[in-house]
């Protein structure tokens, strides 16, 4: 085998220069040259993105995340909700029990070595006073155990070394000198729902700070041992001013900058950032005020050699939605100049602009078309993560879509939502909710009846559960393009998604369905509809919750019985004005009478009669001489319907036995 | 390019008379004559752009090869010139503007910008250019042309025999430029779209100046000029955005310098901000398959694709360096035992799976110091080594 092998690893090394068989004047182009091929690398998961790439969207499916049981599978959102979370507390719940008692999950089962199933040790190992103890217990994020163990160590007489205090500062900065609360996004998101217009997010923003009960406090550990440190560089003096900015302490850093500059050290971009934040934020002074101090910080900036990233055009860009109308040149100004130093905006950026010109509009005034030079640079994009606030564009883009009735940027807005992976970015529950729904209502206006349904069909229930106005305006659509057939799917729908005691979908349904005369089966379908709504307000009656019928439900429901036949149950209806003590409508008691005299019943119609001579409506009389004309009434009833519209009213519990007769 | 202006030039004394006289159809004849210096300036100001960033590049290293030079200051006086051009039309139709709002009372407050915004459509569409045209430029000025001149003309309160000459005079000398520049292979412009664009262009100023820009679309009758023309709009005010003052603060060169950065260890706020990024793009997963990648990732699955390689760190070695391990007997000697040994050991090595190659090549060098070692002896019963 060698020979023959190292026989013709020596023609293949001469092979390769093409003048050599010359040379040799041997025909040799039997042997060709042997290219061992490379070996071929796989990402880890490439074989799973590329089965995963083939997997679309299946409209009639729930949502993957969720449990595929019919008993577990939402119907509202509210339950998708508390099943994602009763999932994701699960999890947490596990975890922290495992965390909490290492000892008893030791044994590692899996072969190879799994460590995230293993349990995480959050306390501190190293017992003695010494830097390497402080280091792990700021490791572990342990702010109180730090500070002793930093204020023990001094006492001790020990220096702590620059490195070990900053770091020490960057956590007790960060948390503003609190112990970190556990890791819990879920709850987080909970208490910022914001489900209508995200009008107040900069007072909801500060309201989250508060409610974490975190402020900068004079005198705190930081400052404290900040001011212990004996030879602070330029990142201790930094990394205060994060903090005091993360925290709201905004004179402070600003005063902590200018001693910065007094011992000639230099900012980092990052301190940069939270100082333009901070100049922002600044309550006492004026907009335009505020605008030249942030420009003298950026031209601070220029002068120091501080490159500015993305994040600090971001800030500007967000902190210049404070001043309204007056950050919008400057705004774009800002834009610009990121443009101009090659900087890509992120989701962010666009977002903050949308912001800025979208945010305060006046539907009167003639609004801004910046939306459109935003959406022609960015369609086709696709997006990568780069600023915390990148989940906020799609929902901001959508509400300028909807409020400037633009259909088709709608539309351009929805196919950048699924290019590549930009789908990711619309953000939490609540966010994407409110993206839909936009987006529909937008389709319910301006889009044809067909692909509105269609559109309906694709998103509801597997993308998001419409809100009881997303159905109203769908009902509007329908009723518009004249397809008032689906309503009764549309009910069913509704009641599946949660809206069963909605009275102002219910009212809407109603008199859609009420409202004009239809081809008999559609009656009779509307007619079942109506019952199922009639015994959605009865059962809430036995909840004792909402507000009694409303008199216009009561007459569509009747309405709708009449129409469809269902004479018995609609006189029950008028059995509930009564008992309401609701008034029924001049159309109502017509149609009452017509039926009444198609089915040639007079005492039907005298029951009419006497029931809106007991409300004493003023159609009494008309409908006392409907009767007279139209019915073979006898002397008895005549003389009954003269009392009747005599003023003198003799007694509702007549008309009420009356009409018990009539059931 | 510089004949090209020069051709363009000549006809901005024209356009004064139909300007300064006022009357409505005053900014169609601005469209046409602001159509061409500024289309072709579009593709001058790319070419000085392309030449700046070369002068730069230039400056940067010290050393400016004249040429360069030269043709960097001729596009930048072209430039000058269509400043200068564009200037002088907005001048025209600022001063249009006032007259026409002692004549017109409905044209108020958006007819400045109407009027640009139907120039730069205008613009764009030029620079468009059908191609259905050049038959008719074969022809000096088709009759068509004539009868929409004269047509001008009739609408015009003044003497109409000189507009409609004026008017004749003025595509003809467009239609020379056209030719020229198509002969060139440049952009081509063609005079009838041009006339046909003055008619409408004229009454959207009109009819549109009190109403909002984009109600526009629905009054106008033909429906691929009018779709055209809100794509142009927009092209032109994205045009706005991007292109304008902005804050110059900071300097393009000094932030894309590469400075040397110290890798430091990631601070808190680094790492939190990083935890706060992965969270942006976080969405329940949407199949199966994301779930098993995700699973990968945490480490929970066994690595795809399963092969016997799993675990195994063997630092990206190949196959076929676990296999022919025969050129790693270069030092031995070409025959007699201790070869026939040493082929006998590679076989073997190249058929464990359980070394990795590095491993492997330790194993033979431990023989070729073995047997150095016992130079002696191998010596002593006349077997050559080395």
């Amino acid at each position: 085998m060698c020979p023959l092998f190292s026989g013709s690893w020596g023609t293949r090394f001469y092979s390769g220069s093409a003048t050599l068989p010359k040379v040799e004047g041997t025909n040799i182009t039997g042997i060709e040259e042997v290219v061992i091929p490379r070996k071929k690398t796989w990402d880890k998961v490439a074989v799973l993105q590329a089965l995963a790439s083939t997997v679309s969207r299946d409209p009639t499916a729930a949502p993957y995340a969720f449990q595929d049981d019919p008993y577990l599978i939402p119907a509202s959102s509210m339950e998708s909700r508390l099943f994602l979370l009763a999932k994701k507390s699960g999890e947490n719940a596990a975890k922290f029990i495992i965390n909490l008692h290492p000892k008893y999950f030791q044994k590692d089962i899996a072969e190879p070595h799994i460590p995230c199933l293993m349990p995480e040790y959050f306390e501190p190992q190293i017992e003695d006073i010494s830097e390497a103890a402080l280091k792990e217990r700021i490791k572990l994020k342990k702010v109180k155990a730090s500070v002793d163990m930093f204020d023990q160590l001094l006492q001790a007489g020990t220096t702590v070394s620059l490195e070990t205090s900053n770091s020490l500062l960057d956590l007790l900065c960060y948390y503003g000198d609190r112990e970190p609360s556990t890791d819990n996004h879920f709850q987080q998101s909970e208490k910022s729902e914001e489900l209508e217009e995200d009008t107040g997010e900069n007072d909801k923003k500060s309201k989250a700070d508060d409610q974490f009960g975190v402020t900068w406090r004079a005198k705190n550990n930081a400052e404290r041992i900040f001011a212990l440190i004996p030879e602070k560089n330029s990142y201790s003096y930094c990394t205060m001013i994060r903090g005091m900015v993360k925290h709201r302490a905004l004179v402070q850093a600003l005063n902590l900058y200018a001693e910065l500059l007094n011992n000639r050290l230099q900012a980092d971009v990052y301190t940069f950032n939270a100082l333009i934040e901070a100049t922002a934020l600044n309550m006492n002074e004026k907009s335009e005020d505020k605008w030249n101090n942030i420009l003298e910080l950026l031209k601070q900036m220029a002068a120091q050699k501080v490159k500015p990233n993305l994040q600090t055009f971001n800030n500007i860009l967000k902190c210049l939605r404070r001043f309204h109308a007056f950050g919008r040149l400057p705004g774009l100004q800002t834009f610009r100049e990121m443009k101009a130093i090659g900087i890509e905006p992120s989701l962010a950026t666009y977002h903050h602009v949308i912001q800025l010109f979208y945010h305060h509009e006046n539907p009167s005034k003639g609004s801004s078309r910046i939306i459109y030079d935003i959406m022609n640079e960015i369609t086709g994009q696709k997006f990568t993560p780069k600023d915390p606030d990148d989940d906020m564009f799609f929902q901001s883009a959508m509400r300028v879509c909807s409020f400037l009735r633009d259909l088709e940027l709608a539309y351009q807005v929805h196919g950048l939502l699924n290019t590549g992976d930009n789908w990711k970015f619309i953000g939490p529950d609540h966010r994407r909710n409110f993206y839909y729904s936009k987006f529909f209502s937008l389709l319910c206006l301006m889009e044809q009846i067909d692909v509105t349904l269609k559109w309906y069909k694709d998103l509801v229930p597997s993308v998001f559960f419409p809100r009881s106005q997303t159905l109203i305006d769908l009902l509007q659509a329908l009723d518009v393009a004249n397809r008032l057939e689906v309503i009764p799917q549309i009910w069913k729908d509704s009641k599946e998604y949660g809206h069963t005691f909605r009275s102002d979908l219910k009212e809407e349904i109603l008199m859609l369905m009420a409202r004009d005369q239809h081809p008999p089966e559609l009656q009779v379908a509307f007619a079942d509809c109506a019952a199922d709504i009639k015994s959605t307000y009865e059962s809430q009656d036995a909840r004792k919750t909402a507000p009694d019928w409303p008199a216009n439900s009561l007459n569509c429901i009747a309405v709708l019985f009449l129409r469809a036949g269902r004479t018995q149950e609609a006189w029950k209806m008028l059995g509930l004005f009564r008992k309401h003590n609701k008034i029924p409508g001049n159309k109502l008691l017509n149609e009452f009478m017509d039926s009444a005299k198609a089915s040639n019943s007079p005492a039907q119609a005298i029951e009419v009669v006497k029931l809106a001579g007991a409300f004493s409506l003023p159609i009494c009389e008309a409908l006392t001489q409907r009767v007279m004309a139209d019915f073979a009434i006898s002397q008895e009833q005549k003389e009954a319907l003269g009392n009747l519209t005599s003023p003198t009213s003799d007694s509702d519990s007549d008309s009420d036995s009356d009409i018990s007769e009539g059931i | 390019m510089l004949p090209r202006v020069s051709a363009v030039r000549p006809l901005r004394p024209l356009s004064c008379f139909p300007l300064c006289s006022g009357g409505p159809e005053v900014p169609a004849a601005a469209t046409v004559l602001l159509g061409a210096p500024h289309g072709t300036a579009r593709t001058k100001n790319n070419v000085q752009r392309y030449f700046g960033t070369n002068n730069t590049i230039c400056s940067k290293k010290d050393e400016q090869p004249a040429s360069m030079h030269e043709i960097s200051k001729e596009t930048e006086s072209q430039e000058s010139v269509k400043e200068n051009t564009k200037k002088d039309l907005l001048d025209i139709i600022k001063g249009m503007k006032i007259e026409l709002s002692t004549v017109n009372v409905q044209t108020t407050k958006p007819s400045s910008t109407r009027q640009l915004k139907s120039v730069e459509a205008t613009i764009n569409r030029l620079q468009k250019a059908p191609g259905d045209a050049p038959k008719k430029r074969t022809k000096s000025l088709s009759p068509e042309l004539v009868a929409a001149a004269s047509a001008i003309a009739d609408f015009l309160p003044f003497d109409k025999q000189t507009t409609k000459s004026e008017l004749l005079r003025q595509l003809q000398q467009h239609e020379e430029v056209s030719k020229a520049q198509k002969n060139g292979g440049r952009a081509k412009i063609s005079v009838s779209n041009i006339i046909s664009d003055m008619k409408v262009a004229k009454s959207a100023t009109i009819r549109a100046s009190t109403r909002p820009v984009h109600q526009i679309q629905f009054d106008e009758g033909s429906d691929d000029y009018m779709s055209q023309k809100t794509s142009d709009v927009k092209k032109s005010l994205r045009k706005n955005m991007l292109k304008g003052k902005r804050l110059n603060i900071f300097d393009l060169k000094a932030v894309t310098e590469e400075t040397s950065e110290t890798e430091t260890t990631p601070s808190l706020w680094d790492i939190e901000f990083a935890k706060q990024l992965a969270a942006v793009n976080e969405q329940p997963l949407q199949n199966g398959f994301a779930e098993m990648i995700q699973w990968t990732k945490d480490g929970k699955l066994w690595e795809f694709p399963i092969n016997n390689e799993a675990g195994f760190d063997d630092e990206g070695s190949e196959f076929h360096e676990h296999i022919f391990l025969d050129i790693h007997l270069k030092d031995f000697p070409k025959q007699g035992p201790i070869r026939h040994f040493m082929e006998l050991v590679t076989c073997g090595l190249s058929k464990n799976p359980y070394l990795s190659v590095k491993q492997k090549i330790e194993h033979i060098e431990w023989f070729r110091n073995y047997f150095n070692e016992k130079q002696d002896i191998l010596k002593e019963n006349g077997i050559e080594f080395n």
